[in-house]
């Protein structure tokens, strides 16, 4: 940990590097944003309600995570909505990312099989 | 590592298995091409229209309620379970990749070490 935090340090962009190693420092942010990920987006109400914590926790780590780069943040009414940012994570969140629009799609084609399905009976 | 849905159909959960499990109902919806046997141990082979072709071993067929399918190409697991509601049929599904478990952890101390 010392050793990696010292050479991101010494490169360029180091508030960002600094920034992305810190909110994956802790087990916690960490969980949080592998389930973003896994949704797809989410908000923190229903990250809560996944979780073993409270909202307003949840919310604060979320802020944390987005301002290191790691999540992108929309309004969505009343709440803020979260997704994923896959540069800094590479493979693996791209794989999430990849899978989670296949099964967008194939959930969407499932329903409209199911409609046709039900309406020939 | 995993990718979670979950979604309500207004059909039946013996309608949403159907779907889920006869080959010609699958390929409306899962791949171009399909084969499979949804009983436990039972083989499926899935193919798509960009040439791409995945097997499958059935883990789990619980009419009704749960089917687990392994990849065999060592790609992991789908989960797809069913619930009754009010609307029709909750359907849930999870598709998980094991040996990912602590990439996002490697890689993101990678990424911060050589940034």
């Amino acid at each position: 940990m010392e050793h990696g935090a010292g050479a991101a340090r010494a490169g360029v962009g180091r508030g960002r590097v600094d920034g992305v190693f810190a909110a994956l420092g802790d087990p916690g942010r960490r969980s949080l944003v592998e389930a973003v990920a896994a949704r797809g987006s989410a908000t923190a109400t229903e990250l809560a309600a996944a979780l073993p914590v409270t909202r307003q926790a949840v919310a604060k780590q979320l802020v944390l995570l987005a301002d290191a780069g790691l999540l992108r943040a929309t309004r969505s009414g009343r709440e803020t909505r979260y997704e994923v940012t896959p540069e800094p994570l590479g493979d693996a969140v791209a794989w999430m990312v990849e899978v989670g629009a296949r099964w967008d799609e194939r959930l969407a084609a499932l329903g409209r099989s199911l409609a046709r399905g039900t309406g020939a009976r | 590592m995993q990718v979670e849905r979950e979604i309500v159909f207004p059909a039946s959960p013996a309608e949403v298995w159907e779907a889920l499990t006869e080959p010609e109902r699958l390929e409306e919806w899962f791949a171009t091409e399909v084969e499979l046997d949804p009983r436990p141990g039972g083989r499926g082979s899935f193919r798509w229209g960009n040439g791409e072709e995945r097997h499958a071993t059935v883990r789990e067929a619980e009419p009704e309620e749960r089917l687990v399918l392994d990849w065999d190409d060592g790609g992991g697991e789908v989960v797809l379970e069913l619930a009754e509601v009010e609307e029709g049929t909750l359907l849930h599904v999870v598709e998980a990749s094991p040996e990912w478990s602590t990439a996002l952890e490697l890689h993101a101390l990678a990424w911060a070490a050589v940034a």
